[in-house]
């Protein structure tokens, strides 16, 4: 594989991706509703997370926290143990949805919108091997979901820290937890995106149709969410090293059905 | 030399044959047609010739490549106008010719550029190349797509409907590009098209297809007088008299003579017996004003030939 290639590939992808308000868009919102909207409220509101309701959640997640972290908060008033667990621990599953929702729909706008477009016939026909064709889509599809997942943990650590510093006296963000999840997990996590994607692309028409499609991918992070909050799980480093291998395996499989399937004859009779 | 040949070229999809058994060859730097109702197999031949599918059986060879084990020369080699203009409608025109010339080896930028600007004037888009293709009209994204098809200097050019929504000036100008492409540059050129003007102008031969198989390949002269059945010639006299109508039946190689709009239609056995003819006119005192082939045009022989499929 000529790697100069792929990159003009992944470099006309990404001009192409910037300039449509339709995939932007639901970059831009949802990090910026997770980064600055959310902790905002959880931070400068901390009696709103002293009620009833979200007492049951403290029942369910309090007891599974690690010792050191249980004896740190036993030490802190009930509304701040509360705005420490939702913004440490209750909102980490949601940064996963970024990585996946960002890679899904450049995939779908990269692999099935180039068929809807009937852009991709030429593209096919030029001196590209498959190879570099799928590592090109794959790229631009892996690299923005990579830099939105960075730029919004740093945006939310930074937010986070800014809010809560005066009461905590200490910085909430990075921990070990955060860093192997955004580090490890988020970028297997959105290869699982794009893998899951290029095969749903390569059996519909549409952009819209594998848009929704991949959307389905979001179930097993909303999984985790409720499981943290049912005190099934509870997100430490240990735990997300192991959901990072068995993803990694997941995107191994994806991957290897996603090669077979990209196929320019396959490609091509789906465009018509 | 062969620029393209086809050996037993085969395409079926889930049973049902599209292209059976072609075999032609395209000599470099002729214009060969392919000819064909919607549906004929023009399309898919031309998508094996461009290795975008795989034959089902057969072989071709493209620029000496075979398009089975060596899709990426073949690809390299050629350059295409698919039948959608399949631009990128939110880059810019030029951007658009960047990347396609950059993936086909046009690496150095100072000739990129020439190359870009040569081709964007003379299509007299240059003025609009910073333009999103997706604001051009049909016509322009013609041209555009044309465009990249010619950004590589490619030796063999496959150009699916290259006229098509074209206004008669830009028609005439790709015409015109498509004669000097293949007359002074020596590229060949693979022509389908539904405009049998475009192919009588252009085409050294044609190949109809009807349901995925050849019928028939001929210069479209050839065509024509095969589909006319016999040499038959219009002779135009100062007087249609009876003794010169005789004077033509009875010169060597007349099969038979007819008044028609003011002219003689003698139908002779071979053109070569047209000298004759003109000779036994003249030596009968008549004036001959002109002698034309009477041929049916390339359409008529066209519908004539699928009609009789």
């Amino acid at each position: 594989m000529r790697w100069s290639r792929a990159l003009l590939v992944f470099r006309k992808d990404l001009s192409e991706v910037v300039r449509n308000w339709e995939v932007m868009a639901p970059m831009i919102i949802l990090p910026v509703i997770l980064t600055v909207f959310i902790p905002a409220v959880v931070a400068l509101v901390p009696d709103s997370m002293s009620g009833s309701g979200n007492g049951n959640l403290m029942d369910t997640i309090f007891p599974n926290l690690p010792e050191a972290v249980r004896e740190m908060l036993s030490s802190l008033p009930e509304g701040l143990q509360m705005t420490y667990i939702m913004l440490v621990y209750f909102f980490a599953p949601f940064f996963l949805i970024i990585p996946l929702m960002v890679s899904g729909v450049i995939a779908s706008d990269s692999f099935a919108g180039e068929k809807e477009r009937k852009t991709i016939e030429a593209l096919l026909a030029a001196p590209f091997t498959d190879s570099e064709l799928l590592m090109g889509k794959i790229l631009v599809a892996f690299a923005p979901a990579i830099g939105a997942t960075l730029i919004s943990f740093t945006l939310y650590t930074v937010m986070v820290d800014a809010l809560t510093v005066g009461r905590f006296g200490f910085l909430l963000l990075p921990n070990l937890t955060w860093l192997v999840m955004i580090l490890c997990l988020a970028p297997a996590a959105s290869l699982m995106g794009i893998g899951a994607t290029v095969i749903i692309s390569s059996r519909v028409r549409g952009f819209r149709e594998a848009q929704q499609l991949s959307a389905l991918m979001v179930v097993p992070v909303m999984a985790l969410l409720f499981g943290q909050a049912a005190g099934y799980i509870i997100m430490g480093p240990v735990t997300l090293a192991v959901l990072t291998v068995l993803v990694l395996v997941v995107d191994a499989a994806l991957f290897g059905v996603g090669v077979s399937v990209f196929n320019r004859e396959r490609i091509l009779s789906q465009s018509h | 030399m062969e620029s393209i040949a086809a050996e037993g070229l085969t395409k079926r999809f889930n049973g049902l044959t599209a292209v059976d058994d072609l075999s032609f060859k395209v000599e470099q730097g002729e214009i060969f047609g392919l000819l064909g109702p919607n549906g004929a197999g023009k399309t898919t031949t031309i998508r094996m010739l461009a290795c975008l599918i795989q034959p089902s059986e057969g072989e071709a060879y493209v620029g000496g490549f075979s398009v089975r084990d060596d899709a990426l020369r073949v690809r390299e080699t050629i350059g295409i106008l698919t039948e959608n203009p399949s631009l990128y409608e939110r880059l810019s025109a030029h951007e658009n010719l960047e990347f396609f010339a950059k993936a086909y080896g046009v690496d150095d930028p100072t000739t990129r550029s020439e190359r870009i600007r040569e081709l964007m004037e003379f299509f007299d888009l240059w003025d609009r190349r910073g333009d999103r293709a997706g604001t051009f009209s049909k016509g322009m994204k013609q041209k555009l797509a044309l465009t990249r098809a010619l950004v590589h200097q490619p030796r063999i050019l496959y150009l699916d409907e290259p006229t098509s929504g074209l206004d008669p000036k830009s028609a005439k100008d790709i015409r015109d590009l498509m004669e000097r492409l293949s007359q002074r540059e020596g590229q060949t050129i693979l022509l389908s098209t539904h405009r049998l003007e475009d192919a009588e102008r252009l085409c050294d031969r044609v190949m109809i297809i009807n349901r995925g198989a050849s019928v028939s390949v001929a210069s479209p002269r050839e065509l024509r007088r095969r589909a006319t059945g016999a040499h038959v010639v219009r002779v135009g006299l100062q007087d249609l008299t009876e003794p010169l109508s005789r004077a033509a039946e009875a010169a060597e190689g007349v099969k038979a003579v007819e008044v028609k709009g003011g002219a003689f239609s003698v139908t002779l056995a071979d053109e070569d017996y047209t000298p004759g003819l003109v000779r036994s006119l003249v030596d009968a005192g008549g004036s001959v004003m002109y002698v034309v082939p009477e041929e049916v045009s390339l359409e008529e022989a066209y519908l004539k030939v699928i009609g009789g499929e």
